[in-house]
């Protein structure tokens, strides 16, 4: 009785592996035997929790649940024969159904193709001819007249795309010049946080979950 | 039913009980000739904790050459050549190559890092670590992960053909992606590391495909002139600005690292910037007071493995950057309040 539960533990964890045919006996057990199965599922479940692997959500059992879901769905009747069913034209509707999803696709990558054309598209309702700030470009070389050009009603969504790009750029230059020290100055900065943190906790009190 | 299975469990425990005593001894014979390295080797030698120590110590003091191949979604593989040796003197010398493309060369000559990228001019830092595709500091000082982050010990394969020891390190509020390490069980040194999500998808991959351990530094080294090196940059050190708005939520083992007002070189904007961190990974803040004239929308999404989050909350515009949850960074940023 318990011989069978450590050979199949033993299995689950990866111990087995002496000869294949005893790791094809305790397979075909499992098979045949509704509480191994049990402990099957089991074994592995406490294993992942071990190791904390477990997923943030677990769905236990969705094969039973889609089965019960299915036996609990209302009967449909057959319908009659019709031309559908001659084995010829039920080969042709798949394709039909494939084509709408084509078509969907299709539709999907116009629609992405003209959203990357109007990004492109340079500032046409600007009054006079200024070149346009390339975000891309280092160390602060940010034209003058910026601020008023942007006074001239423009598409919020080309704005907002060129906003995150700097911010973008911005991230990754702070990461570039981020500078570490080993030995100095590390334990006052998170003293100074901590110092910091205690301060800000007397002042409010509800913190997000 | 679970006896069987506990009865197992202890039964490897008594198992292994003469090698967990035999191990300390071990290691405190070895300490004991490293001489100065045995204060931070304090744990149970075949703990997650002991074998960070473990690498930790390999990266700083051995001469080695790795190869390896950094994986993002939707972005080519980049792979990266990373010496490491240290000279007669003791001074540490370490040198990172991007080896696609123009390339991008970083040196590293005690606590004077130099860049040379292209389009930039070349530029030193003073900094004990490179700025690289791997977060340094984990390398270097794994026990400061220790306030935000549990160390697991999970098993052993074989990684690059070599036998390696896995580690799993996750954030022990759960409010920040995991990470997948395999060392060597030789040397210590990383042989594989993968960022995890929240729902265990890989994130991110760096995969070891060759590592040499010599006994000395690799000649590249002694053709280094430091003399020869760019001066270091040194960035006014930001005076401690008082800012009328306050974070009220970090996540644990989170703290700032910086704070100052700067303003955009792409834009001309004038933005509070924080950075966050917590030893793996660096999370930038940007506030600005929100503008009538420039309605934004909301916005969450991914650009490779950095999280954006921007967000109009009050009157600020927030945009969060890192590789952090969406959700963590929505967190720290509805706690964004002013002072009374």
């Amino acid at each position: 009785m318990s011989q069978k539960f450590e050979d199949l533990s033993a299995l689950v964890d990866g111990e087995h592996s002496e000869q294949p045919s005893s790791s094809s006996r305790v397979l075909n057990a499992v098979k045949n035997d509704a509480e191994l199965q049990q402990k099957w599922k089991s074994y592995h479940l406490i294993r992942d929790g071990l190791r904390q692997e477990l997923p943030a959500n677990i769905n236990f059992d969705i094969a039973d649940k889609v089965a019960q879901a299915l036996e609990s769905e209302p009967e449909i009747l057959a319908p009659k024969r019709t031309w559908r069913d001659l084995p010829l034209v039920a080969q042709v509707i798949p394709f039909t159904k494939q084509g709408g999803q084509m078509a969907i696709a299709a539709s999907v990558a116009v629609a992405m193709i003209i959203g990357v054309q109007q990004l492109n598209q340079p500032d046409v309702n600007q009054p006079f001819n200024a070149a346009p700030p390339i975000p891309g470009i280092q160390g602060g070389l940010s034209p003058v007249s910026f601020d008023q050009t942007r006074a001239v009603p423009n598409s919020d969504g080309v704005e907002q795309r060129r906003r995150i790009n700097t911010f973008l750029i911005d991230h990754k230059q702070q990461l570039r010049f981020k500078t570490t020290q080993l030995i100095d100055d590390e334990t006052s900065l998170l003293q100074q946080t901590i110092e910091k943190e205690e301060a800000q906790s007397d002042l409010v009190e509800n913190t997000p979950q | 039913m679970l006896k069987t299975l506990l009865n197992k469990i202890f039964g490897r425990v008594i198992w292994a009980l003469p090698f967990i005593i035999a191990l300390p001894m071990q290691s405190f014979a070895q300490a004991e000739q490293t001489g100065n390295e045995a204060t931070s080797i304090t744990f149970p030698s075949n703990s997650a904790q002991a074998w960070l120590a473990k690498m930790s110590h390999a990266v700083k003091s051995l001469n080695y050459s790795i190869s390896f191949v950094l994986l993002k979604p939707g972005v080519d593989a980049q792979p990266y050549l990373w010496r490491h040796g240290v000279n007669e003197e003791g001074l540490e010398m370490e040198q990172l190559n991007l080896l696609n493309g123009p390339g991008r060369e970083v040196v590293r000559i005690g606590n004077k890092v130099s860049y040379f990228e292209p389009n930039v001019p070349p530029y030193s830092l003073q900094s004990s670590i490179i700025n690289g595709p791997f977060p340094s500091e984990l390398f270097l000082r794994p026990e400061k992960l220790l306030l935000g982050y549990e160390f697991i010990m999970v098993g052993r394969s074989r990684i690059s053909g070599r036998a390696a020891q896995q580690i799993r390190i996750i954030s022990k509020d759960k409010s920040r992606f995991g990470l997948n390490v395999w060392l060597d069980q030789e040397t210590g040194l990383l042989l594989k590391m993968n960022l995890i999500g929240q729902e265990s998808q890989l994130l991110e991959q760096i995969q070891v495909t060759g590592l040499q351990v010599t006994k000395e530094p690799d000649p590249f080294f002694a053709k280094i002139e430091p003399g020869m090196l760019p001066d270091v940059v040194n960035f006014s050190p930001s005076s401690a600005i008082d800012s009328p708005w306050t974070i009220n939520y970090l996540p644990k083992g989170m703290t700032i690292v910086k704070r100052d007002l700067r303003r955009l070189s792409g834009s001309g904007e004038v933005v509070e910037y924080i950075m966050l961190s917590d030893g793996l990974v660096d999370i930038s803040v940007y506030m600005q007071e929100s503008n009538n004239n420039k309605p934004q929308s909301n916005l969450v999404g991914t650009v490779q493995t950095d999280t954006l989050l921007t967000i109009q909350h009050g009157e600020l515009n927030i945009t969060i950057i890192g590789k952090l949850p969406a959700a963590t960074a929505n967190a720290i940023a509805k706690s964004i309040q002013r002072v009374n």
